[in-house]
């Protein structure tokens, strides 16, 4: 069963805790807004924390990311609420 | 003094007392609203521990003139971050060149090295403990040598030694400088950037300000130093059986300090604003108590000139009195509180000429007034007299 909550995302993932952490702050100081989750699986990881933005900001966090010379190790697309 | 103590504390080259209150207080919300594992989760209360780590290493960062806080290792103490440069770096058949001075968390990781196959040469320094940079360059040309290993100042003397120097004496060999910065985190205005070091060690409970039990090793970019410890690191990768290669966490399996971090990066921006103004007062007060060292009939003063720079460390011997005698009286009829023996550091006491007789050593620090001196001074006076 579908759960009609559910809406996509794009998800960051990063090497470490501290670089998740450093990204966050990239992100913040751009404006845009994300929320920290646990890893999905989606990002091929286990454990850990990700950065979770709104799929039209996609593109800016990566941009910003770029920008800041911390680029994501991986990006995924979930469905979250 | 601190009156509810008690105490003239002239003890700052053992561990700092007292220690600021912003440093308690962020240890104490650490425990109390920090307290999940850092690293280890994504809830709120994971999320705050995880960035009091964060945000304490790139306080330390900005503190220690280091570009990328990555490249600094949170570890129990500069002893374990001195185990972890010499026996991270160096391979049996290295050779080492070492200058005389150096605390028991160099000479000892050495010893069981040299045991393995490292070789190990010793630059005398002389008798105010200051290693002679062309020595040293003498040393490093006399044979291939992976590492010259040096304190920034000593526990002993307070002399500091000419680092920059020596990174260019060492790196002009192609060999690497690895420091034992204990005595120079928080006491000195340290740039490691600027320095060129390798590695350095830090202690984060001298003149850093910290709580005990935390250290910082910095490893400059790219520099590849095995991790001494495998486990957990609560962050990517946690699939594979290997150690993750990314700093920080190569080098931090297990769960953190998460308190002692959170202090450590209180005193780390306690120094960003106030490090000038209080490390130009202990030198001041350094050299109110020196001098008064100086000018006491049959005390010897170890340790550079009046005159030179040095870290507020000082120790002295006297003609007639053993320097633990000294010590327990000292505490004893005036309540202060210094240390006599041999500092953990035989090699300089060796070198200085005192390791029959061990020395007092006096060390000042953040929260000294002039009339502890006067009155450390006054006292020291009436049991030599």
């Amino acid at each position: 069963m579908i759960d009609s909550r559910l809406r996509p995302f794009a998800v960051f993932g990063f090497e470490s805790v501290h670089d998740t952490l450093a990204a966050e702050d990239v992100l913040r100081d751009a404006g845009i807004p994300a929320v920290t989750i646990p890893s999905p699986k989606e990002l091929g990881e286990l454990c850990g924390i990700a950065l979770r933005v709104e799929p039209d900001a996609a593109a800016g966090a990566e941009a910003a990311f770029a920008l800041a010379g911390a680029p994501a190790r991986a990006r995924a697309s979930i469905l979250d609420r | 003094m601190t009156e509810a103590a008690g105490v003239i504390y002239l003890d700052h080259g053992a561990t700092s007392w007292p220690k600021p209150p912003e440093v308690i207080e962020a240890m104490a919300t650490a425990m109390r609203e920090q307290g999940a594992n850092p690293g280890r989760g994504a809830y709120p209360m994971a999320l705050a521990a995880s960035r009091v780590v964060f945000e304490s290493r790139r306080a330390c960062a900005d503190v220690l003139g280091v570009p990328d806080s990555r490249d600094l290792v949170f570890l129990a103490g500069c002893t374990e971050a001195c185990n972890l440069m010499l026996k991270g770096l160096l391979e049996p058949g290295d050779r080492v060149v070492v200058s005389s001075m150096e605390h028991n968390a160099i000479t000892r990781p050495l010893f069981l090295l040299s045991q393995q196959g490292v070789v190990v040469d010793v630059v005398q320094a002389d008798s105010t403990g200051l290693i002679d940079v062309l020595d040293m360059e003498r040393a490093v040309h006399a044979a291939p040598t992976k590492a010259v290993v040096c304190q920034h100042a000593s526990n002993v003397t307070g002399a500091i030694q000419p680092i920059a120097d020596l990174a260019d004496i060492a790196h002009e060999m192609g060999a690497l400088l690895l420091v034992d910065g204990a005595q120079g985190g928080g006491h000195l205005d340290v740039d490691l950037a600027g320095l060129e070091v390798d590695a350095y060690a830090v202690s984060g409970h001298k003149g850093f300000l910290g709580p005990q039990g935390v250290g910082l090793l910095y490893l400059r970019p790219g520099l590849d130093c095995r991790e001494l410890t495998q486990g957990g690191t609560g962050g990517s990768s946690s699939e594979q059986d290997a150690q993750p290669t990314g700093r920080p966490e190569r080098y931090e399996a297990g769960t953190p300090n998460t308190p002692g971090i959170a202090g450590l990066g209180a005193a780390a921006r306690l120094l960003a604003v106030h490090g000038s103004e209080w490390r130009a007062e202990e030198q001041r007060l350094f050299r109110v108590l020196k001098g008064g060292l100086f000018a006491m009939p049959g005390v010897t003063v170890y340790g550079p000139a009046l005159s030179e720079p040095c870290v507020p460390i000082v120790s002295i011997t006297h003609d007639r009195i053993e320097p633990d005698r000294i010590s327990f009286l000292l505490d004893r009829r005036a309540g202060v509180a210094v240390r006599a023996g041999l500092h953990c550091a035989p090699w300089a006491h060796r070198t200085i000429g005192t390791l029959q007789t061990g020395a007092l050593r006096f060390g000042v620090g953040h929260g000294n007034t002039e009339q502890d001196i006067r009155t450390a001074l006054a006292a020291l006076a009436e049991v030599l007299a």
